[in-house]
């Protein structure tokens, strides 16, 4: 009897311990933003992303630092972490939330649902996203793009700058992860 | 029951390794991020503090537009000029060759003055870090005067003066810190050389301090100000300390700079150490400055 349960217990340590393995990473994920309006275009990307996923329980975290976005004018740098995001205060965006239906055994490419909370600005949104993801031998791809309102956030923007910054901000995303190992 | 005791611990300590597991994602990404410095942007708006300069420069292929304005009234003026009696102005172009290097050339109305400078950023104050607590920035400049018939103290006064009396070189080691994401400040210790004196007695080698602030007010809107102490100043002449106590609009790319101050120039030099008023209300001290900068980006990053 002994000897079984020893055994059992090793089992379940083994299944436990494997489940380490079940967690993927990315340290380059990449995260862009477009605003779209007739005055200016602003566009910017954030290639250090950082994201996990435990596989097993098909939770998603996101996480960047806000100052690693890149514009192409080096002033509107300096306005978006200075003027808006205020990212000497709120240096973080996070995200964290779970799969819908994913399945990590289906080989190729699958789409599902993602949700979860999203902070900006130490302010939570609940929002649902949907994620193409793709598995090529367990190596996980995941894209897709979604649609934030600046108003929801909290960000001043002056009156006569109204024109210049969209209401909604398309974002994008491509995590490309590897297996995790602490 | 020995056994079912120990079943029991079994579940127990699977049940706790499976907890420790489950641990947030977000701090285990937390521990993720790489140990790369992270510095302090924008400890000024701009490349002014108000009417000197700041640490800042101006990033790679940004070319900045700058005019300069001063008014001010002559006491017991009886002409009928428009709102001020006296009006100064710098236009000048700013570029910067690289992140920490930049250049600018301006010309001054007042005592029609040429100047050019160099100024480099040396070091820069890192974010959260007890290394490098301070921006420090090296900053060169040369100003001519090519005025003739002016009586300036600073450059001689005299029509046959040579090419180098007419010369004045400033030197200065700005130091600033970023406090809070409001509040920075700015110790600047000056050399000065003049070419040449109107009075013999005058020294042509000057050390002076600067010391200037800026708190932030909003996202777009701050207050500044700025005190120049000289500590030897020309000595045929009564000048005072140059002040300033202004506001910083910045919108897009441009920025707009309103101040009170009793300088009248905008060259280092000039305004450092020849301001032959005191800062005050009266009709010929008080002077208004407003100063517009547009940054123009001639190179551009594909994000």
């Amino acid at each position: 009897m002994n000897k079984i349960l020893i055994q059992l217990f090793l089992i379940f340590n083994l299944i436990s311990s494997d489940s380490v393995s079940d967690q993927v990473i990315t340290r380059q994920g990449q995260v862009s933003f477009f605003s779209y309006t007739s005055v200016e275009n602003i566009e910017a990307k954030n290639n250090q992303v950082l994201s996990i996923i435990d596989l097993s329980k098909q939770e998603i975290a996101i996480s960047m630092l806000m100052n690693a976005f890149i514009f192409k004018k080096s002033l509107m740098h300096e306005h978006f972490n200075e003027s808006y995001i205020e990212s000497d205060l709120y240096p973080k965006a996070t995200f964290q939330g779970n799969f819908i239906d994913f399945d990590p055994s289906i080989e190729g490419s699958q789409t599902r649902f993602v949700k979860g909370t999203l902070t900006i600005r130490n302010i939570s949104k609940e929002i649902e996203i949907k994620t193409n993801i793709e598995n090529v031998d367990g190596k996980f791809l995941i894209t897709g793009d979604f649609e934030l309102v600046v108003k929801d956030f909290e960000i001043k923007i002056p009156p006569i700058l109204r024109p210049n910054i969209a209401k909604v901000i398309s974002v994008k995303f491509r995590f490309e992860y590897q297996p995790y190992e602490e | 029951m020995k056994n079912s005791i120990f079943f029991l611990l079994c579940i127990l300590c699977v049940g706790y390794h499976n907890l420790a597991q489950s641990q947030d994602l977000l701090k285990t990404l937390e521990q993720e991020y790489p140990d790369t410095p992270q510095y302090e942007i924008a400890t000024f708006k701009s490349t002014r503090i108000a009417i000197g300069h700041s640490v800042e420069n101006r990033r790679k292929g940004v070319l900045q537009i700058m005019a300069m304005n001063r008014y001010w009234n002559v006491p017991n003026h009886d002409g009928q000029t428009f709102i001020a009696d006296k009006w100064s102005a710098r236009i000048a172009l700013e570029y910067g060759i690289s992140n920490r290097l930049s250049t600018g050339f301006g010309w001054t109305t007042f005592e029609d003055v040429y100047d050019g400078f160099l100024k480099y950023n040396l070091i820069r104050q890192r974010k959260n870090s007890k290394k490098s607590l301070f921006s420090v920035t090296l900053f060169q400049n040369a100003s001519y005067r090519s005025e003739s018939n002016g009586r300036s103290a600073v450059y001689g006064g005299f029509e046959d003066t040579s090419f180098q009396d007419r010369l004045a070189f400033t030197s200065q080691v700005l130091i600033a810190r970023k406090f809070t994401p409001q509040f920075s400040a700015q110790i600047s210790p000056t050399y000065i050389h003049r070419g040449a004196s109107l009075a013999d007695e005058d020294p042509n080698n000057h050390f002076a301090v600067g010391i200037g602030g800026r708190y932030k007010l909003g996202g777009h809107v701050s207050i500044v100000s700025e005190y120049y102490y000289v500590a030897n100043p020309i000595k045929s002449v009564d000048t005072f300390g140059a002040f300033a106590l202004g506001v910083n609009w910045e919108l897009s790319d441009i920025m707009l700079q309103f101040h009170m101050t009793n300088a009248w120039s905008t060259v280092e030099d000039v305004f450092i150490l020849q301001t032959p008023n005191n800062f005050n209300f009266q009709d010929g001290n008080f002077t208004f400055g407003f100063t517009a900068t547009f940054a123009l980006h001639l190179s551009q990053k594909n994000p």
